[in-house]
């Protein structure tokens, strides 16, 4: 096997984003040099491996992200023609702008400058997308945040119910919940088979007053069969609430369970 | 099912959805309902099922959606839409999965905002429609003995590394490589004996 070879072997692992570090520089440093041949190949794998989005289970968003997002496109619509330009024109400090503008008027009197004002342009082109994508990555890192602080509050709070949801089958783990009375409801589990081929898990709030469950979030545990599901606003109150049950549903979640409770935890 | 609402995208010929994305430059809103009426189902259901809790996973595909509105002048009408769009809503499910965990980040587009995805779509893309070409990648994938599967799915939903994926499921490193190699030529394959 040739050396090209070698590294043919390692594009589609690379477009799926799999190789461990040690592979990975070894094929960017093929690439940078300048492969035609590889950057080909990595193109097409890289389109291949979109494709494996289709195994996904069909589900559908709710309606209210769809209100969400047209309210918000429907504002910034409404706030003017530009505002594109305008997040970026506030992204850049103003003294780049003044840099910008120094080097027009120069570029007047030469192509010398001007080959240079391209690049100072492009240069800043590309600090304002660096600013622009590290903002956008502070929001999510706050949004996660947000939520780990939330679950930890719930946790740790005195006033929190502790909830232990032992498992109808002895052969499965225990789960635990913890329900504060204003911040929500985190159920959390360690070791937790997945769900059937396209079944979910979800969580069933049994009233006290002997009405039908009512139906909360659905989740699955990830690989290591861990999962935490946090329910900020759950569909009743702690102090009307017999007890919590899990169950196997179909994706996207029941009106009304299908399946016996696979965990049931009474709600002291 | 739904995808079926999807339509070949050529390299000849600008799709439906660059057309639709061309108007979101001019602010029209009425195409963005409409990108997101095209596509919002498949978007939401890889981020739900790389995220696997529903709110969070509309949190997302709420970003994606907002970043195709405010940085539609970035997306090339010359590449193919939908890959495109899925690769950029893998990456941030990914990312949202990846902050929660705090593991460290593998991919290769790790400081990419938007996605590279290949400036024209392989011939075989126009060969079958998207909802055909999503019942075949399914097929295809089907008959892979279940632990390859599985192995192509730690790496893609999970975002797993090949060592990763050696110690989930307990196998050797190199039969994990073999298997996702073999896997994806096997669906590259697959897919070029439609044409």
């Amino acid at each position: 096997m040739s050396t090209h070879d070698q590294f043919r072997e390692l594009i589609e692992a690379y477009a799926l984003g799999s190789l461990d570090s040690a592979d990975r520089a070894v094929i960017e440093a093929h690439l940078a040099s300048g492969c035609a041949e590889c950057a080909k190949a990595l193109e097409e794998a890289r389109w291949i491996v979109s494709q494996l989005a289709h195994l996904a289970p069909a589900a559908e968003p709710s309606d209210m992200l769809k209100g969400r997002l047209l309210q918000t496109v429907r504002a910034e619509a409404a706030g003017g023609p530009g505002r594109q330009e305008a997040v970026r024109g506030a992204a850049v400090p103003w003294w780049l702008w003044a840099g910008v503008a120094a080097l027009l008027l120069f570029s007047a009197y030469s192509t010398w400058n001007e080959r240079h004002l391209r690049d100072a342009v492009a240069n800043l082109q590309r600090q304002a997308e660096a600013q622009r994508a590290e903002r956008q990555k502070l929001e999510q890192q706050l949004r996660a945040a947000k939520i780990q602080a939330h679950e930890a509050m719930i946790w740790s709070d005195p006033k929190s119910v502790k909830i232990k949801m032992p498992p109808k089958d002895p052969n499965m783990p225990q789960l635990e919940a913890m329900w504060h009375p204003e911040m929500g409801l985190v159920v959390r589990g360690w070791k937790v088979p997945s769900p059937g081929e396209k079944r979910v898990l979800q969580l069933w709030l049994i009233p006290k007053t002997g009405g039908k469950p009512m139906p909360s979030v659905t989740f699955w545990p990830d690989a290591d069969g861990t999962f935490t599901a946090m329910v900020e606003n759950p569909p009743d109150a702690l102090s009307d609430t017999q007890a919590l049950a899990i169950t196997e549903e179909p994706m996207g979640g029941s009106p009304q369970p299908t399946s016996a409770p696979m965990w049931v935890g009474g709600v002291s | 099912m739904f995808l079926a609402v999807f339509s070949p995208e050529g390299n000849d010929e600008v799709s439906p959805d660059a057309t639709l994305m061309q108007q979101l430059l001019r602010r029209d809103v009425s195409a963005f309902e409409e990108l997101y009426e095209r596509h919002s189902r498949i978007v939401y259901s890889l981020v739900l099922r790389i995220l696997r809790q529903g709110s969070t996973a509309e949190e997302v595909v709420q970003d994606v959606f907002l970043q195709l509105w405010r940085n539609s002048a970035r997306y090339d009408v010359s590449r193919p839409f939908v890959p495109w769009l899925l690769t950029l809503a893998r990456n941030r499910a990914l990312d949202h999965l990846r902050l929660k965990s705090e593991r460290q980040r593998r991919r290769e587009e790790q400081t990419e905002e938007f996605p590279q995805i290949a400036s024209a779509a392989p011939e075989y893309e126009k060969a079958l429609d998207e909802g055909r070409r999503a019942e075949r990648v399914r097929a295809l994938i089907g008959t892979l003995p279940s632990a390859q599967k599985k192995a192509i799915e730690l790496a893609y939903f999970e975002g797993l590394s090949h060592s990763e994926i050696a110690a989930s499921l307990n196998e050797p490193l190199g039969t994990v490589k073999s298997w996702i190699r073999n896997g994806l030529m096997r669906l590259k394959e697959g897919l070029q004996a439609t044409s």
